[in-house]
């Protein structure tokens, strides 16, 4: 049996909707709620979303369509992991190898993104019990100073392995939950496992951000003694433009970063996901409907809660000095205080709002996995359940590190920066090059507009070819020139900096020793792994 | 919140609910494909 054969009868989606609710789910995140709105806040409030929608369809979309259209090609020759994939669109070993980064990054940030969403899942529970001890009638700065404790310990951010101590352990077994789940629904495989449960979890987080949404818009003005501190000037704070920031290359540099990490562009999971389409589902709209998904989350929800709660209850420089801490303290450390604020329904709020967080950081982290149990399976020719194993035990091992690394989150900030951040865009550039100059505009249109529901403008046909990557090119630079020194400096600061590189070339050593194996194997089964024949 | 907030937001909120909305109206309007034969599952 070819490799073609044995991969129709292994795996395939469900319905259209299950994949196009799987990639949404995939793009759906924490950053949705979390980061979004403090990137705004501190760029122009609503002059941000300028740029924000420029990028959106100038980088984003376009670069997701590519993405879509390259791995259902990949599976019409009955490949699937990013490798075998990125090979055919480059005709040759180096797309290959280079294709090696859409493995390594999703392998890679699973290490540590397991751990935060077990934070989500820990903090679910503590609200579940009564809240994690924030006492209202304190001075705010000791409410402050009682969720950043707990934030602190739960965490593990005061010191390395303190985690493995008895104050560590909620947290150990959140980990193990949150982990054992992942696994256990990626073993089911795609259709029975990630499929089933994301077709679940999107309709349920949906309706969870609605509830909190709504107490949120209807919070009113808590204290009559703090008039300003009401829910439109929540908004305010939000969404009021400051359009002078329109003029700073940082803003349109801040807004192309989170269009591409909110889409999960270049991640390494679209292409995979894509890849077990049948040879004529749509992708077209198939793609725009994810991003359309991630953006209501992201826009809908992310840019009309957090920061709004947070002003109501901490006021104007509260809220800024939230902001200014980061994404998870603003989460983490200072949500909790806001929640303790809302009286009676304050614990229901705070559980609804950590579980809809959890479920936005399980459907990211399902997909996570998929991209590696591709490669061993169609690389060392491996049974599902023996491939599944495989990636664990190297999640295990990953999230080990991470989980006695803690300090100042030096291992995963490491991870962080150059897998989850940097080789993304280095993954989208390849990416969107090998489709509109490699494989051919012309031959990626028509292999994007095969069974499609939806006629692309043309115009995109140039702007997939030359804006899209010289946009990315442009914000590419930016952001080396603002991030890498000083990164490369920290990376090797600490022990867990030091560790968190090790892991890194380790990790890419050991998924290009796999490829490897794979092109012999490919190559001995007679699969056209250089894309001689067009798969049509 | 001043006026251009106001018009940001919901232009916004407008672009985020209509898009997705539309997008899954158009999906759901596609015949569906058959599912996979049973016994095929991975």
């Amino acid at each position: 049996m070819d490799l073609r054969m044995a991969s129709a009868q292994q795996e395939q989606w469900g319905t259209k909707l299950g994949v196009i609710l799987a990639v949404a789910g995939s793009a759906v995140g924490l950053g949705n709620f979390l980061r979004f709105p403090g990137q705004a806040a501190a760029n122009g409030g609503g002059a941000f979303l300028i740029p924000y929608f420029a990028a959106l369809l100038l980088l984003g979309i376009p670069i997701g369509w590519a993405e879509w259209a390259m791995g259902r090609y990949g599976g019409k020759k009955g490949l699937h992991s990013a490798p075998a994939i990125m090979g055919l669109m480059a005709k040759g070993a180096v797309g290959r190898y280079l294709g090696v980064i859409g493995v390594l990054i999703p392998l890679g940030v699973s290490f540590y993104y397991v751990f935060i969403e077990a934070w989500t899942f820990g903090y679910f529970l503590k609200y579940l019990a009564g809240g994690i001890g924030v006492d209202v009638s304190a001075p705010i700065a000791d409410q402050a100073a009682a969720a950043s404790t707990f934030y602190n310990t739960f965490t593990g951010n005061a010191g390395d392995g303190v985690l493995f101590s008895r104050d560590g352990m909620l947290t150990i077994l959140s980990w193990a939950i949150v982990f054992a789940i992942n696994i256990i629904f990626v073993y089911r495989g795609l259709s029975k496992g990630i499929e089933k449960f994301c077709s679940y979890a999107m309709p349920a987080m949906a309706i969870l951000a609605l509830i909190v949404l709504i107490r949120v818009l209807t919070l009113g003005t808590p204290d009559p003694n703090l008039p300003d501190q009401n829910v439109i000037n929540g908004l305010g704070y939000m969404w009021n433009p400051d359009y002078s920031k329109l003029g700073s290359f940082q803003t349109w540099l801040a807004a192309a970063g989170q269009v591409f990490f909110t889409l999960s562009v270049g991640f390494g999971v679209i292409i995979n996901y894509s890849s077990y389409l049948k040879r004529n589902d749509d992708v077209a709209l198939s793609s725009l409907t994810a991003s359309a998904t991630n953006e209501l989350f992201e826009v809908g929800f992310g840019g009309m809660i957090t920061l709004t709660a947070a002003f109501v209850f901490l006021g104007l420089s509260g809220t800024a000095a939230a902001v200014a801490t980061g994404s998870f303290s603003l989460g983490f450390a200072t949500l909790p205080v806001v929640f303790a604020h809302m009286g009676a329904l304050g614990n229901i709020v705070g559980a609804a709002w950590f579980f809809m967080l959890f479920l936005a950081a399980i459907t990211s982290s399902l997909s996570m996995y998929q991209p590696a149990v591709a490669l061993v399976k169609e690389s060392l020719g491996w049974a599902h359940g023996k491939s599944t194993a495989a990636v664990a035990v190297l999640g295990t091992i990953g999230a080990f590190l991470t989980l006695w690394f803690t300090e100042g989150g030096s291992f995963w900030s490491t991870v962080d920066f150059w897998v989850g951040t940097l080789l993304i865009f280095v993954m989208a550039g390849v990416q969107i090059i090998y489709f509109g100059w490699v494989f051919g505009i012309e031959r990626g249109w028509k292999e994007l507009h095969a069974g499609a529901s939806l006629q692309i403008p043309p115009v995109f046909k140039f702007v997939m070819k030359y804006v899209a990557p010289t946009y990315l090119i442009v914000v590419f630079a930016g952001f080396c020139a603002q991030n890498l020194g000083a990164s490369v400096t920290a990376s090797w600061a600490t022990t867990g900096s030091r560790v968190g590189m090790i892991t890194i070339g380790a990790t890419l050593a050991l998924l290009v020793l796999i490829v490897r194996a794979g092109e012999a194997r490919w190559k001995r089964d007679g699969i056209d792994i250089n894309d001689t024949q067009p798969a049509d | 919140m001043n006026a251009g907030g106001w018009i940001t937001m919901l232009v916004s909120l407008a672009v985020v609910w209509g898009g997705t909305f539309w997008c899954f109206r158009r999906v759901l309007r596609t015949p569906q494909d058959e599912k996979a034969p049973p016994g095929l599952g991975p």
